[in-house]
C-alpha cells in the first residue's frame, strides 16, 4: 500500500494522520504566547490557519539546516515527508474546537 | 565619598534613561508604508497572501516576525528572496513592520 502523491510527486497530507503525530508540536505551539527561550526569546509562531505548502518547507528547511532553531532542527530531523504533509495539513486547518478542550 | 558616590548614581541614570530612549516605540504608520513599498507584492497589504508561497503575517506574533526578518537579514535564516528585502532594512523598520502586520486581521492563530 502506497500513500497518495501529489502530481509532483510529494506526499499528501493526511489531517487526521497529522492530529495523532503532533505530541511534540503542541507543547509549544498549542499553548496561546508560550516563549521560546534559547537561542533568543520571542513568542513561538501561531501556525494554526498557515498556509500548508509554507508549514511543509518551513519543516523540510528546519531538517536540511536552512533554518537554526536548535529544537525545531531535532523535531524535524525525526519527521519523514509524509509525517510533514500530515502536520501541515493539520495545522493549516486553523482553530478547530475540540472536545477535549 | 558620598559625593562622589551620588554622582555616580546620577550618571548610571543619565546612561540608563539614553538606552532606553535608543528602543523607541514601534511605528505602526511607518510601517504600514514601509509594508506597502516593500512587501505587499508578495504578502498582500494585510499580510495575508492568498498564494501558499508566501506565508501569512496578519495576527502572528510581532516578536516572531521581527526575528524572522532578523534571521533573514544576517542569513542565519536562508532566503534568496527575503535576504535581498531583509537586508536594507533598519531594526526600527523590522520593529515597525513586525506591529503593523501583527495588528492586521489574524489569519493565523494557536492551533493544539
Amino acid at each position: 500500500m502506497c500513500s497518495p502523491v501529489s502530481a509532483q510527486g510529494a506526499p499528501v497530507g493526511d489531517a487526521a494522520k497529522g492530529a495523532q503525530k503532533n505530541l511534540q508540536c503542541s507543547g509549544c505551539h498549542g499553548i496561546d504566547g508560550w516563549r521560546t527561550a534559547f537561542p533568543e526569546v520571542y513568542r513561538v509562531p501561531r501556525i494554526g490557519g498557515q498556509h500548508e505548502a509554507y508549514l511543509v518547507k518551513a519543516l523540510q528547511q528546519y531538517k536540511s539546516g536552512d533554518r537554526s532553531h536548535p529544537s525545531m532542527r531535532a523535531v524535524a530531523s525525526a519527521l519523514s515527508e509524509q509525517d510533514m504533509a500530515d502536520l501541515a495539513a493539520y495545522y493549516s486547518q486553523g482553530r478547530v474546537t475540540t472536545a477535549s478542550k | 565619598m558620598m559625593t562622589r558616590a551620588r554622582s555616580l548614581l546620577v550618571l548610571v541614570a543619565i546612561v540608563a534613561l539614553g538606552a532606553s530612549a535608543h528602543a523607541p516605540a514601534a511605528d505602526l504608520a511607518a510601517g504600514k508604508a514601509k509594508a506597502t513599498e516593500v512587501c505587499q507584492a508578495c504578502h498582500g497589504a494585510d499580510g495575508n497572501s492568498a498564494s501558499a508561497d508566501f506565508p501569512k503575517l496578519g495576527g502572528q506574533y510581532p516578536d516572531y516576525l521581527a526575528k524572522a526578518l532578523r534571521d533573514y537579514k544576517s542569513g542565519q535564516r536562508k532566503n534568496p528572496i527575503m535576504a535581498g528585502f531583509a537586508k536594507p532594512l533598519s531594526t526600527q523598520d523590522i520593529d515597525n513592520l513586525a506591529a503593523y502586520y501583527a495588528s492586521q486581521p489574524a489569519a493565523v492563530s494557536t492551533r493544539h
